[in-house]
């Protein structure tokens, strides 16, 4: 019995809000817009594991194991984030990441 | 064959010849690496103690082959070994090459033995008594040689240590100019000697003496003029012939020994050598040798004509050095290696003496070498004076003296030869060298002393130095007797085995021809004595109204002909335009390219660095525009657009 | 009675929830109404779970991401407050270049995804039974590493955040 939401749709709803997020890592200054960004990408990164796992191979919830690790990560990744932000906001007010180029060649 | 047969026919001594060169070798590496810390003054003694040694076993190898050994070759081992050319570190053992060994141990060891005295007070001491064995080694490996091109060794070797030695004390700049100049022009010789040895490989295959001069008949004569012109170029550098001679004169800013070795006993004479040697090629090449004939005969004349007006003693002498070179030339341009060789020798130790008497002179004088600040040191330097006078009677070429036998052979030869300017230039040449000796000897020795200061410090020199004078003015006097009677003396019947291996008809000229000549010559050589004590001794005519008179000439000779002002002008100047061309090229254009490379890789970092803005933003970018790239070209595979 | 269309309905429903509050968080201008979008993103997000029928997951996912990353954001964003000149520069230099390589991409992508079908029939009952056996089962190791990193992550940001003057303390 084909189900009525097809595999591909949830895969495109996953891409879509993936390159959202992209876009904003890309485009936006502010060090915390970023990190929300980044969220999102991995939200639709898990969006796509889970619908494979559940639509498309074997039936043991592999995908779905993976996710329970990105949601992990994530977690870990947002914490640090943080602190390395504001850590940096204590040097100057402005989390501006136009400004961070100490790197420069 | 007995033992003492196979003896006598190899020479008991022959065997051992390369000792003869190891001695001074030995002598070299020991004073150069010890002699600075440890050994001192003792350096004077080992080297002379070496040259000794070799004086010594010269002697025995040159009664092994008058006594009848053969030529030998002895080899010390294969140096160049390509297919069927070979060129062997050997030595050729002949007539020849022993009267070499004997001329230039002998005449070697007098003047080390003299420098121990001469050099005692100089810094350099040890630094002397390196350089001068390595000289004499250098000087004997050339003699020694079986080959073109080991000889070719042993004339660099001896040009290099001629500049070691006239630049010995290089703190002041004279010597430095001289040695270089010495050096630069020695070179020029060299090239020649290169060509013609280039030019003998090609033709012969070979460069070993026996060998080509076998095969003598296989090549025409205008190849075979081409060789033995470019040889006598090397020969005119080493035995300064016109054009190459005014070094000599310059490298009497060497000490005093080192002008009577090197610069007219033995490197000199290498030219002289080599013609000899080469004599079956030249022989054969015949319209040169009236080349090397005229050329020999007009430096002789020049040169003369120069002597006449110095006054420094070391240049009348340097100017009669290569006078009487020109002699030797003259003869074998006449087809007389014999009395080449001979002239060699007597040369040798007369030219010797008066050198080194000179130094002695120089020595009580405190180091002037001004004659006009000289006179009267007869009374204070009685055996330097006598001996002397000997050496100046050889050089004139009275009778019964060795320089009269020799270069009274070189003259008739060329009379008799069929060359009568030549015998004219060299009868009035001998005139003009009595004349210029018999001036030399009188400022120095006789009439008043012109400058008393010096005159009261003078006095007769050690017995370091008097000692090898007196064996010398002995040689002078009886080493003419080598070639007596005349055309038919020992040396005439010893040396043609060496010359000529073909074979060779001998002619004897009459007596009545022989004395002759010989009366004509010392007729020549009286005249010149007679008016050179009339204008010095007796004021008749007053030397310096002549030289008013003869104003203009007078000038061109003190200034020898501006020859050397031509040449820097000619040679030089563009030497040095040519220097700072190639300079500014490779400055300029060769350092230009490099620095422009370099600046272009500085360019092009620079642009990629633009790539590095530090902002990590901009990197995020750069991935996704990769992610980008990959997407297109997946897509473009997947599509068959892009091929694999 | 079909609940097909049901399921439909509300997939379309969040879909247009999804898209249009993640593209408010990349576009809306006060950080605080972000973040809030944010979080509405991610409730939507476990909605989607439940459409798939990983219930597990979809609590998950409101516990962590609703719960935890949103109230660590919104601390993030308490602790910068950014002046209200600040608030007028927000986007990059790179941005119109970064809009034009994104679309770029995504335009194939998002056509290429619709192109992906199911591979098997329409699973039976939830995730929690499977998903449990394979976690404590065959990733059970994993699992004990994944406490490890949130232990270092922990005791990262700690000390990331610590002041030197604390100490004096």
């Amino acid at each position: 019995m084909t189900p009525a939401v097809p595999l591909g749709a949830f895969i495109a709803v996953s891409a879509v809000l993936f390159f959202i997020g992209c876009a904003g890592v890309l485009t936006r200054r502010n060090a915390v817009v970023i990190l929300m960004s980044v969220e999102l990408m991995l939200n639709a990164a898990n969006l796509a594991l889970v619908a494979f796992s559940r639509r498309f191979g074997s039936t043991d919830e592999r995908g779905s194991v993976f996710v329970v690790f990105v949601f992990v990560v994530a977690a870990a990744e947002v914490a640090v984030g943080l602190a390395i932000v504001l850590s940096a906001y204590r040097t100057r007010p402005v989390v501006n990441v136009d400004e961070a180029h100490a790197m420069r060649g | 064959m007995t033992a003492a047969e196979v003896a006598q026919v190899t020479g008991t001594f022959v065997p051992f010849v390369w000792l003869i060169a190891a001695f001074p070798l030995a002598a070299f590496f020991i004073n150069g690496l010890f002699g600075k810390r440890w050994l001192g003054h003792a350096t004077g003694p080992i080297a002379a103690g070496a040259i000794g040694a070799s004086a010594l076993l010269s002697i025995g190898v040159f009664m092994d082959v008058v006594r009848g050994a053969t030529s030998t070759t002895v080899t010390l081992y294969r140096w160049i070994g390509v297919g069927d050319f070979s060129v062997n570190v050997a030595a050729l053992v002949d007539p020849l090459s022993s009267v070499m060994l004997l001329v230039v141990t002998i005449v070697s060891f007098l003047v080390h033995v003299y420098s121990i005295g001469y050099m005692e007070h100089d810094r350099g001491f040890y630094r002397f008594f390196t350089w001068l064995p390595l000289f004499v080694f250098a000087m004997l490996i050339l003699v020694l040689a079986d080959n073109y091109l080991l000889m070719f060794v042993g004339w660099e070797g001896v040009g290099l240590c001629s500049y070691l030695l006239i630049g010995f004390w290089f703190e002041r700049p004279e010597p430095q100019y001289a040695a270089k100049k010495a050096f630069v022009m020695n070179r020029i010789g060299d090239w020649g000697f290169t060509i013609g040895m280039i030019v003998t490989f090609l033709v012969f295959g070979s460069l070993n003496f026996t060998q080509v001069f076998e095969k003598v008949e296989i090549a025409e004569q205008g190849v075979l003029g081409l060789i033995c012109l470019a040889f006598f170029l090397g020969a005119t550098g080493k035995s300064a012939q016109l054009p190459l001679y005014s070094w000599l004169p310059d490298a009497m800013e060497g000490p005093t020994p080192v002008s009577a070795l090197i610069h007219a006993a033995t490197m000199v004479t290498a030219g002289v050598y080599l013609v000899a040697r080469s004599t079956p090629l030249f022989e054969a090449a015949g319209p040169v040798l009236i080349v090397i004939g005229a050329v020999g005969a007009a430096t002789a004349l020049f040169a003369a004509t120069i002597a006449l007006v110095q006054t420094d003693i070391k240049r009348v002498m340097a100017y009669s050095t290569v006078s009487q070179l020109g002699y030797m030339f003259l003869a074998l341009g006449v087809g007389a290696p014999i009395a080449a060789i001979f002239h060699l020798a007597t040369h040798a130790f007369f030219k010797a003496l008066l050198f080194l008497g000179s130094g002695s002179v120089i020595h009580a004088m405190g180091g002037e070498q001004d004659m006009r600040k000289m006179g009267g040191l007869r009374a204070k330097m009685p055996l330097t004076y006598w001996t002397m006078l000997i050496a100046g009677g050889a050089l004139a070429a009275l009778p019964p003296l060795a320089g009269f036998w020799s270069k009274d052979e070189i003259v008739g030869a060329a009379f008799l030869g069929g060359f009568p300017i030549l015998w004219a230039v060299g009868v009035f040449t001998g005139g003009l060298t009595a004349f210029y000796v018999t001036r030399a000897l009188w400022l120095t020795f006789h009439g008043e002393p012109r400058d008393h200061h010096l005159y009261d410090h003078a006095h007769e020199s050690p017995r370091l130095m008097t000692v090898p004078l007196i064996v010398l003015a002995v040689g002078s006097v009886l080493a003419g007797f080598i070639g007596f009677p005349p055309e038919d003396g020992f040396i005439h019947r010893f040396l043609p085995a060496a010359l000529y291996p073909h074979g060779h008809e001998v002619h004897h000229p009459q007596l009545a021809v022989i004395a002759a000549l010989a009366a004509a010559s010392v007729a020549a050589g009286l005249v010149g004595i007679f008016i050179g004590l009339s204008m010095y001794a007796r004021r008749r005519p007053d030397p310096a109204a002549v030289r008013r008179a003869a104003g203009p000439i007078h000038r061109v000779l003190v200034n020898k002909y501006y020859v050397d002002e031509l040449l820097d002008r000619r040679f030089v100047d563009l030497s040095k335009a040519f220097a700072g061309a190639a300079w500014a090229f490779d400055a300029h254009i060769i350092d230009g390219i490099v620095n422009r490379i370099g600046w272009a890789f500085g360019l092009a970092g620079s642009g990629a660095r633009r790539l590095q803005t530090g902002f990590v933003g901009n990197y995020a970018l750069s991935i996704v525009a990769g992610v980008l790239a990959i997407i297109v070209l997946y897509g473009g595979y997947a599509a068959g657009i892009l091929r694999r | 009675m079909s609940f097909d269309f049901l399921e439909v309905a509300i997939f379309a429903i969040l879909t247009i929830a999804i898209i249009g509050a993640g593209a408010a968080v990349v576009l809306v201008n006060r950080i605080t109404s972000a973040a809030l979008f944010m979080a509405f993103t991610f409730l939507c997000m476990a909605g989607m779970f439940l459409l798939l029928g990983a219930e597990t997951i979809a609590a998950f996912q409101v516990l962590i991401y609703v719960g935890a990353i949103t109230v660590l954001i919104l601390y993030g964003v308490m602790f910068t407050p950014q002046g209200p000149r600040d608030q007028g520069l927000f986007f990059q230099k790179q941005t119109p270049w970064a809009a034009v390589l994104v679309a770029l991409i995504a335009l194939p992508v998002v056509v290429l995804s619709f192109s992906f079908k199911d591979g098997r029939p329409l699973p039976r009952g939830g995730d929690l039974v499977p998903l449990a056996t394979s976690l404590f089962g065959d990733f059970a190791f994993p699992f004990e590493v994944a406490s490890v990193l949130l232990l270092a992550a922990l005791v990262g940001a700690i000390v990331l955040v610590k002041r030197d003057d604390e100490e004096t303390r």
